[in-house]
């Protein structure tokens, strides 16, 4: 089953359903139309991009090429978390780095070599995607753990001080704030596969079916990346923040001023 | 005798701004020392960088004969107890509070039984009922004085107070008063009351982070 395209005029019968929004904003005295016109125009602009060059990367399907493209989206997504967390990139970006590329590289090719084994591992319509959909959930979840470990350590800098004087080792004295952080980086994604097809049907699912798919080839992809999700979510925020400490703090434990970005 | 604390022309900036300039002094085993100063003058500053909370810029901070580095850091803070104005408990229960520093591994196993837990406490004029109050519940002074109870239950040696009698009653202070009453402990502190400067040994004054005047109480 071939998936129907949207032809032109219907893609501009699209573009004018934002009027209705638009419209309604509007009346309720919310002057957003820059705001909106400058969304859908990137949106629109970024996504054709990507298009061309998808098309082009998959029909060079060449490994090179798709591990460019992978080690681009890793770089992006690095100095995105950084500068969504309120750090600076120049203390945390190798560290952040080596964290998301290490959990991305192993649940991708854990999901590809192992699981799905399609003729070749480095099939750019396999790992160009699905690394990219890891990426993006990881994304947040380690924006939102660096951005609260490090938030709730600087506001609760004279405890973190009370237990290095109890004797506690600089480890010890954080684990509090290190746990309360990568459960709050977890818990969406947890409480997103209790709530998967109850609340929403997830977008991935609802592509391959709308694509052609059987839906229970869809369901078990999206079993697939949810598992792969959860996975490197945990690993990458958990490496994250270990290997963020030895920049974090001076050489007497105490946390670096410089390392937050105050402008953010 | 070596001094137990001693600052050797000690310069400190935080965010670029002066906070000490040139400070020396020296502290003996078992003597009571006082910092006074105006608000801002930088006494709180002594007692962080002597436990390594601010980086030292210029001159030498040391303890016991040994300076004050990234390695030393950990000895002075095992043997020192700084308690401040409102002191952190870090857990629910006053017996938990009491406990923490038996969690880490440096105590693990020096964990205190409930006899001594109640001596300590009495000795601060504290009773037993209180290990099974909630931290949050109890007043500023008698959390001062779990935390003081925690530095003794450490066998800790000196002792830098942050305006520790600001919230303590008479009895309190008195309680205070008798448990640094021993000469094997030694006491740098911040303090404005009347009746603990009297009590104390030396008082040093500080001015806009620079130490004006070293004295004892009435003629300084």
């Amino acid at each position: 089953m071939e998936t129907l395209d949207i032809e032109m005029p219907r893609m501009a019968l699209l573009y004018a359903l934002c009027l209705l929004p638009w419209l309604l904003l509007r009346a309720l005295g919310l002057l957003l139309s820059r705001d909106i016109g400058i969304s859908v125009l990137r949106m629109s602009v970024q996504l054709a991009l990507v298009g061309f060059y998808l098309k082009w990367l998959f029909d060079l399907n060449n490994p090179w090429f798709n591990g460019l493209w992978i080690l681009m989206m890793l770089l992006v997504a690095d100095f995105s978390i950084l500068r969504r967390a309120g750090l600076k990139v120049r203390y945390f970006a190798l560290t952040t780095f080596t964290a998301i590329a290490f959990s991305i590289v192993f649940s991708t090719a854990f999901l590809v070599v192992l699981v799905i084994q399609p003729a070749h591992y480095y099939d750019a319509r396999y790992i160009v995607p699905l690394a990219g959909m890891i990426l993006g959930n990881c994304l947040q979840g380690n924006v939102i753990a660096l951005e609260r470990f490090y938030s709730v350590l600087r506001k609760n800098e004279n405890e973190y001080a009370t237990f290095l004087m109890l004797g506690a080792t600089r480890q010890e004295a954080v684990q509090m704030y290190f746990r309360d952080a990568i459960k709050a980086a977890i818990n969406p994604t947890i409480a997103g596969m209790a709530t998967m097809g109850l609340v929403s049907l997830p977008g991935m699912m609802t592509g391959q079916i709308l694509g052609g798919s059987e839906p229970w080839v869809a369901v078990k992809y999206q079993i697939a990346i949810m598992i792969c999700i959860f996975t490197s979510t945990t690993l990458a925020t958990i490496i994250n923040l270990k290997l963020s400490l030895n920049s974090a703090f001076n050489a007497f434990d105490v946390l670096r001023d410089e390392v937050i970005d105050k402008q953010s | 005798m070596n001094p137990i604390i001693r600052f050797d022309q000690v310069s400190v900036q935080v965010r670029e701004k002066v906070i000490l300039s040139n400070i020396s002094f020296a502290l003996f085993t078992g003597e009571k020392a006082v910092l006074c100063g105006k608000s801002g003058s930088g006494k709180s500053s002594v007692l962080r960088t002597f436990i390594g909370l601010h980086a030292v810029a210029r001159g030498g901070v040391y303890f016991q004969q040994m300076p004050l580095t990234p390695v030393s850091v950990h000895a002075i803070r095992s043997a020192t107890a700084y308690i401040g104005q409102e002191p952190v408990l870090g857990a629910e229960r006053v017996r938990d509070a009491l406990l923490l520093p038996f969690q880490f591994k440096s105590h693990r196993n020096h964990r205190p039984s409930d006899v001594r837990l109640i001596e300590v406490l009495n000795r601060l004029h504290l009773t037993a009922d209180i290990l099974h109050q909630k931290s949050s519940r109890i007043s500023g002074g008698e959390k001062q004085r779990i935390a003081l109870a925690r530095g003794l239950l450490l066998g800790k040696s000196l002792y830098l107070l942050d305006e520790i009698t600001s919230a303590l009653d008479a009895d309190s202070k008195q309680a205070v008063f008798d448990v640094f009453s021993d000469p094997r402990l030694t006491v740098l502190s911040v303090a404005h009351d009347s009746d603990w400067l009297a009590r104390c040994d030396r008082i040093f004054e500080l001015e806009a982070g620079r130490l004006v005047q070293v004295g004892h109480y009435g003629n300084t």
